[in-house]
């Protein structure tokens, strides 16, 4: 039977251009600073991509032997750090626990999956006429390895899956296991979204689609050129309430809802209702009057079409309140992490509930006309923040919004 | 040759958003003759096959600018192209 139980994030984990923690990260974002810098490891002067926000300074053997790695392509790993640190936090031990492994879910988000070990092999297939592939391409490139790796690597047993939705998996991911926890199939679960997308063929396609900026990713200004691309993965620990307290567990914030909708329109072309239709649904998930929320944590990618968009949902949805919402596009900061990047917004949203402090939106220079709400434009706000929204709305019309209180 | 160009380019633009090639004037904007974005990249994709130029990248008011802007464009870098031929691209 299902059941109607209070969930709780008990643990959070992130490896981001800003940061290889969760900490860093966050201060990072509290501080405004950008992390967006000239793409490096790509040595061909015909690429348009001038920028990215990449992991810098990441040596695969400080977090895993030799053996190991010959199994994990770049997402799973960002994954896997991503969820030791989250799963530390959270105070959890598994291995003592074979009920508790049995009782905790595994869901993440990714939008292309494990692209390295796709690039390398049509490397060698095309280039190099090499038909021999390497023999774990399949376990290493598959979309739910990051899900399948974090599960084997906590001997976690229950649900476990990986959510694709392009920009919206994570928030997708992290609507699901915040449905298995509070439906009573599972206790806990680790949850979030990885992707380790730059590579040579993500970027061309990419630069084909002409909606990637050249100087840096400036949301809801007039000067917005596009987004830039981003890798990273953030990873939480979400956990029923009642579990929570019984084992004295710190709780960082309440994961009050989620909302889910589909534009069922433009395979590219945002749309308006469709995000207000998630948006609406998250406040009646969470039980929340729109008049609760203090802060969200736009979509807000930089691309011409999506911010005069996201604009109009929320204003469709808040109506006078709008407002009196601060709302910011930390992607100015740490780029955009196509699937992973619900997660690693929902960092800003923690944070921010807890230090009442709103991160900015970045490299922001003259408002747009067209988006006219209060987007905290490069410096950081202290303001007193009781309840958050993060949306995500992905290519193909595929929205997630999740909705975060203060822990009470 | 700036004929061909504009031939060539109205032809283009009449295959890959499927209208009809007398409905486009130098004048017509994007938006007049109804082209989604989507279809927009895909013509100018196609217009740099065609010729192996690379067109600037789009700015946000693309699509109220003439189909004149896009027949120029694409002369202006032909022009440049015969004037000083390009380093060989990389092998594809």
């Amino acid at each position: 039977m299902s059941m109607d139980r209070r969930v709780v994030i008990t643990g959070m984990g992130a490896i981001t251009a800003l940061g290889h923690d969760a900490r860093a990260t966050w201060e990072a974002m509290r501080e405004g600073r950008s992390a967006i810098a000239p793409l490096a490891g790509f040595d061909d002067p015909t690429l348009r991509v001038r920028v990215a926000a990449q992991v810098r300074d990441y040596d695969p053997l400080k977090h895993f032997d030799e053996k190991k790695l010959l199994l994990l392509d770049r997402v799973s790993q960002f994954a896997l750090v991503a969820a030791r640190e989250a799963v530390a936090q959270s105070g959890l031990d598994f291995t003592a626990d074979e009920k508790l492994r049995h009782r905790t879910a595994c869901v993440i988000g990714t939008g292309t999956g494990g692209e390295q070990t796709n690039d390398e092999g049509s490397r060698r297939l095309y280039k190099e006429g090499n038909p021999r592939l390497h023999p774990l391409s399949i376990v290493r490139r598959m979309v739910n390895a990051p899900a399948s790796q974090v599960s084997i690597e906590f001997g976690v047993t229950g649900p476990s899956f990986a959510v694709s939705s392009a920009c919206a998996s994570a928030n997708h991911a992290l609507a699901q296991a915040f449905a298995l926890v509070r439906g009573g199939t599972s206790d806990v679960a680790l949850a979030g979204g990885t992707e380790a997308c730059i590579t040579l063929g993500v970027l061309r396609a990419w630069e084909a689609m002409r909606v990637l900026a050249d100087d840096t990713c400036r949301p809801f200004c007039k000067q917005r050129r596009g987004l830039v691309l981003a890798e990273g993965a953030g990873m939480f620990v979400l956990e029923d309430f009642d579990h929570a307290r019984a084992r004295g567990a710190e709780i960082l914030a309440d994961f009050a809802g989620a909302g889910m909708s589909a534009d069922a329109s433009d395979i590219v072309l945002p749309s308006d209702l469709g995000a207000a239709r998630a948006i609406s649904a998250s406040l009646a998930d969470a039980r929340l009057n729109a008049t609760d929320v203090d802060y969200i944590n736009a979509h807000g990618t930089g691309t011409p079409a999506n911010d005069p968009t996201e604009t109009r949902a929320i204003r469709k949805v808040f109506g006078v309140h709008a407002d009196a919402l601060s709302v910011s596009s930390t992607k100015s900061m740490h780029g955009h992490a196509l699937g992973a990047a619900g997660a690693i917004e929902l960092l800003a949203a923690i944070g921010s509930l807890r230090e009442n402090v709103i991160p900015p939106t970045a490299n922001f220079l003259d408002p747009d006309p067209e988006c006219d709400l209060d987007y905290v434009p490069n410096t950081p706000r202290e303001r007193a923040v009781r309840a958050v929204l993060s949306n995500a709305f992905a290519f193909g019309g595929l929205n997630a919004v999740v909705a975060l209180k203060r822990a009470s | 040759m700036s004929d061909e160009v504009q031939a060539t380019v109205f032809g283009i633009i009449a295959k890959e958003a499927n209208i009809d090639v007398a409905k486009i004037t130098p004048d017509s904007t994007l938006k007049d003759l109804e082209i989604q974005s989507l279809d927009a990249i895909q013509i100018i994709f196609e217009i740099e096959d065609h010729y192996k130029i690379q067109m600037p990248d789009r700015d946000p008011n693309f699509d109220t600018e003439s189909v004149r802007g896009l027949v120029e464009t694409v002369r202006k870098l032909l022009a440049d192209q015969a004037a000083a031929p390009p380093p060989a691209p990389p092998a594809a």
